[in-house]
């Protein structure tokens, strides 16, 4: 008797205990959730849509095709490919493992269930949406009224095709609840229920969007395919996708034939590597033949922006980490002063970036005076206008017959890329500093003992050690210098404009000019981040076979 | 290991050797002094130019030959420093003070409770750490302008976002990064803590106000130093949402000062630059082992 009191008060504790989470949790969450989570829907939605201040009509992936020419059909034939994919796999993970198959088919259905439910939200809140950021668009010319703006927010929500979206998405919340709630019930032995709940509604969720981005693939490119046929001419777009898949299958054949050769000795090494060599070339071959084609009709300005971007993080992230790295090993050994030192190197980092960013524009100024042209006068180099020179550094260097696309980042691309190297060498010498704490001084010890020289302690011990600290700071610095924004902002000049505005001065200038362009813009910023997203995807899994975590 | 015993023999042959010259040491030094010099140089140059006339900067000097300490004043006044300043330490409060109001529990929730969804909640998370603030721009910037509207519907023309303090704030009132920090220090508490403190009769909401507050003075310090950088350097969000003096950051009245309203006075420039980056000094060095450790222990930056 006594036992079921008890376990109705553990009840309520439980209930009390969740309760006062999610208490906790709600003004952050809600503010992550607003300005963090849902942008990300939000500007894909944008994208979707001709939308100027306001929005307008739905366009499909016009605003992609803009911008990325044809290759915007790949981009979206791929990211739909890998989404179905993902959810594939956690499909598999749901369904693995021996268990009741009614636990199996509950949690599949609780699965499906929740997706149902969380796109039919989805669906009513975005039909919603445009309803009400249209509010001052249907109630101009109106007189400015308190309250007039809360009204038609009211009204909004009885607008008929809101309507007709939101009962059967409630129906389908309260479906899911159910099923759900009944789904834990019937297994609530199994511990894992919870986990291969949320196993299967990601994989019901990623299965849709896949299928979504598949969907407005297909849509776009018979739209596309119908106009090239009333002109007469044909799309290969179909031939391309196959091409390129072909070409990337063999890029990533050649490094799986590639990394096992090299575990491998004598005679069979050298034949796969010979292997992995063809692959790679075919492969590169067929990318490289197909990729411009379907850019062709790219914007060109994005594409310089795009350029500007690559040329900025490859010049910049390797001289961070190397001056970094010598800097934090320098400080390691046992000198006097390692906290000022660390102060002092660490000062570029945190001072404000506008007010150092003027500094170096007035040290790199264009004037025959200036403090870079006294310097490099010192070596017989004739005075260069800097900021203001759009011209290659090869080309300033080798002279004009160099061709434009070894020209390389311009002069005050380098001088921005300089200025980066500035500001965050600082901060890779404190993170390898403290990476090099962590390294346990018995095994440097042992090397001595084994008679190891300096070399070959660093070489050997040091280095494979430092890796996860060097592979996070690759990851940050590439995925820092892919965004940044105020640097560049302050440093550019109208003459040396095209040879410095990265993707996001790109994107900042589509939305802030005289006549803003938000869909377009929002376009190009989801494809920068899925750059970033691929990117650091791919620094994952290169590193985690390579990064030693001792 | 033959190498070592000729050099022990060496040693044994010659006691009396003088030592060698510590070439070494000196590289090392010279190493550090040189990297030293350069990251320090520019703020030098900025210092001394701030002292010089516009037309010895543009001749590429080195030291002024007069000390102009009047310029100082004159950017002070010219660029409107005053009022941009006082904007940037309001916004600031009002961030940092939102910040911790809002993180601290959550960190709370995430670090010592245990409640439904927890590790996905947890895990969407920290996967908005990964989304570069340039994919959430356009679609930030709309829903402020939606509810800057909203809000000037409801209570007048003073509760409007645009241009004010809400849209400058509230955005970043809660970072994903500072829940994180303080989650893995929270979490770190120990449990015996709280047992004692709920035979004692405490809630969750006492036992973080008068045992775990107390005892984690230092990461939300590092999470409200965190706060103070990014809103004193904030530069893309503000030239979105602001466009007069009355809440105009200082970041922004610096760049508009130096790009838009007096683009040759390089003085005043220097001058209000020095003016901008000692409060952050001041800051700096007083927090520095802070600073540093709060970096290296999460690897971040706000």
């Amino acid at each position: 008797m006594a036992a079921v009191p008890r376990q109705i008060s553990r009840r309520r504790r439980i209930l009390t205990e969740n309760l006062t989470a999610y208490a906790f949790l709600f003004p952050a969450g809600l503010l992550i959730f607003l300005f963090g989570i849902f942008p990300v829907a939000f500007a894909f939605f944008v994208s979707l849509h001709r939308w100027r201040r306001f929005p307008d009509e739905y366009v499909g992936l016009a605003n992609y095709e803009r911008a990325l020419g044809d290759f915007a059909y790949a981009l979206f034939f791929y990211a739909g490919a890998a989404a179905i994919a993902a959810g594939l796999y956690l499909a598999r993970r749901v369904l693995r493992g021996a268990r009741p198959w009614n636990e199996t088919a509950a949690a599949v259905l609780a699965g499906a269930a929740n997706t149902a439910a969380i796109l039919l939200f989805t669906r009513w809140f975005f039909t919603l949406l445009p309803v009400i950021l249209n509010i001052p668009v249907r109630l101009r010319g109106q007189e400015r009224v308190q309250g007039l703006f809360v009204s038609e927010l009211f009204a909004s929500f009885r607008f008929p095709e809101v309507m007709s979206a939101w009962f059967p998405s409630l129906a389908a919340v309260l479906a899911a609840v159910v099923v759900s709630y009944g789904a834990v019930r019937l297994a609530r032995r199994d511990e894992t229920i919870g986990r291969r709940l949320w196993l299967a509604t990601g994989a019901g969720l990623l299965l849709a969007l896949g299928a979504l981005a598949l969907n407005l693939t297909l849509e776009a490119i018979g739209a596309a395919a119908e106009a090239a046929q009333a002109e007469g001419a044909e799309l290969p777009i179909w031939s391309q996708i196959v091409v390129i898949s072909l070409g990337m299958a063999a890029v990533v054949a050649a490094y799986q034939v590639w990394t096992r050769a090299a575990r491998r000795w004598g005679d069979r090494q050298l034949v796969v590597s010979l292997a992995a060599a063809a692959l790679l070339l075919v492969g590169g071959y067929a990318l490289v033949t197909e990729v411009p084609r379907l850019l062709a009709a790219a914007d060109r300005n994005m594409m310089s922006g795009f350029s500007v971007t690559i040329m900025y993080a490859a010049g910049a992230v390797p001289f961070q980490l190397m001056i970094g790295l010598g800097l934090a090993y320098l400080l390691f050994q046992k000198i006097r002063g390692t906290t000022a030192f660390r102060m002092v190197f660490f000062l570029p980092y945190i001072m404000p970036f506008v007010a150092t960013s003027m500094v170096f524009s007035l040290l790199f100024s264009h004037r025959q005076d200036s403090l870079a042209n006294h310097l490099i006068g010192a070596f017989g180099i004739p005075p260069q206008k800097w900021l203001l020179e759009p011209t290659g550094i090869f080309q300033l260097i080798f002279g004009p017959q160099i061709p434009s696309w070894l020209a390389g980042p311009g002069l005050a691309l380098v001088v921005i890329i300089i200025y980066t190297v500035w500001t965050y060498s600082g901060y890779a010498t404190v993170v390898f500093l403290a990476g090099l704490g962590n390294i346990s001084g018995e095994l440097y010890e042992a090397a001595r003992i084994d008679g190891a020289s300096g070399w070959q302690i660093f070489r050997n011990i040091t280095l494979p050690l430092l890796s996860p600290t060097t592979f996070f700071l690759m990851l940050v610095a590439t995925i820092g210098t892919f965004q940044a924004f105020t640097q560049i902002w302050m440093m550019r000049t109208p003459a040396a404009a095209r040879a410095v505005d990265n993707m996001s001065i790109y994107i900042f200038e589509r939305i802030t000019d005289a006549s803003p362009n938000y869909g377009y813009g929002s376009a190009l910023a989801f494809v920068l981040f899925f750059v970033i997203l691929i990117l650091t995807v791919t620094q994952n899994r290169i590193a985690g076979r390579r990064v030693f975590y001792g | 290991m033959a190498d070592a015993v000729r050099r022990l023999d060496a040693v044994r042959s010659s006691p009396r050797r003088a030592r060698p010259f510590p070439w070494r040491t000196v590289l090392t030094y010279g190493v550090l002094l040189l990297g030293a010099v350069v990251a320090l140089g520019p703020f030098l140059w900025m210092l001394s130019a701030s002292f010089m006339r516009a037309s010895e900067i543009a001749a590429g000097r080195l030291l002024p030959e007069q000390l102009q300490i009047n310029n100082y004043p004159e950017a002070w006044r010219l660029a409107n420093l005053q009022q941009f300043m006082w904007n940037s330490v309001r916004i600031t409060a009002i961030t940092v003070g939102g910040e911790l109001l809002f993180c601290i529990p959550a960190a709370y929730a995430f670090a010592r409770m245990r409640f439904f969804g927890r590790s996905v909640l947890f895990g969407i998370m920290l996967s908005t750490m990964m989304i570069p603030a340039i994919a959430t721009l356009i679609p930030n910037y709309l829903t402020v302008v939606w509810f800057s509207r909203l809000s000037e519907s409801i209570c007048g023309e003073a509760c409007k976002w645009l241009d004010n303090w809400p849209s400058l704030t509230i955005p970043f009132m809660a970072s994903a990064f500072s829940i994180f920090l303080l989650r893995q220090f929270f979490a770190q508490i120990p449990q015996e803590l709280w047992e004692a403190a709920r035979i004692d009769g405490a809630g969750h909401l006492r036992f973080l106000w008068s045992v775990v507050l107390p005892l984690s003075r230092a990461p939300v310090m590092t999470v409200a130093m965190f706060g103070f950088i990014g809103s004193w350097n904030a530069l893309m969000w503000p030239l979105l949402v602001v466009q007069s003096d009355t809440w105009r950051p200082i970041a922004y009245g610096l760049q508009k000062f130096t790009q838009a309203d007096a683009p040759n006075e390089l003085h005043l420039q220097m001058a209000a630059a020095v003016l901008m980056i000692v409060p952050m000094l001041i800051l700096y060095f007083f927090t520095q082992r802070q600073f540093t450790e709060g970096i290296t222990s999460t690897g971040l930056k706000g």
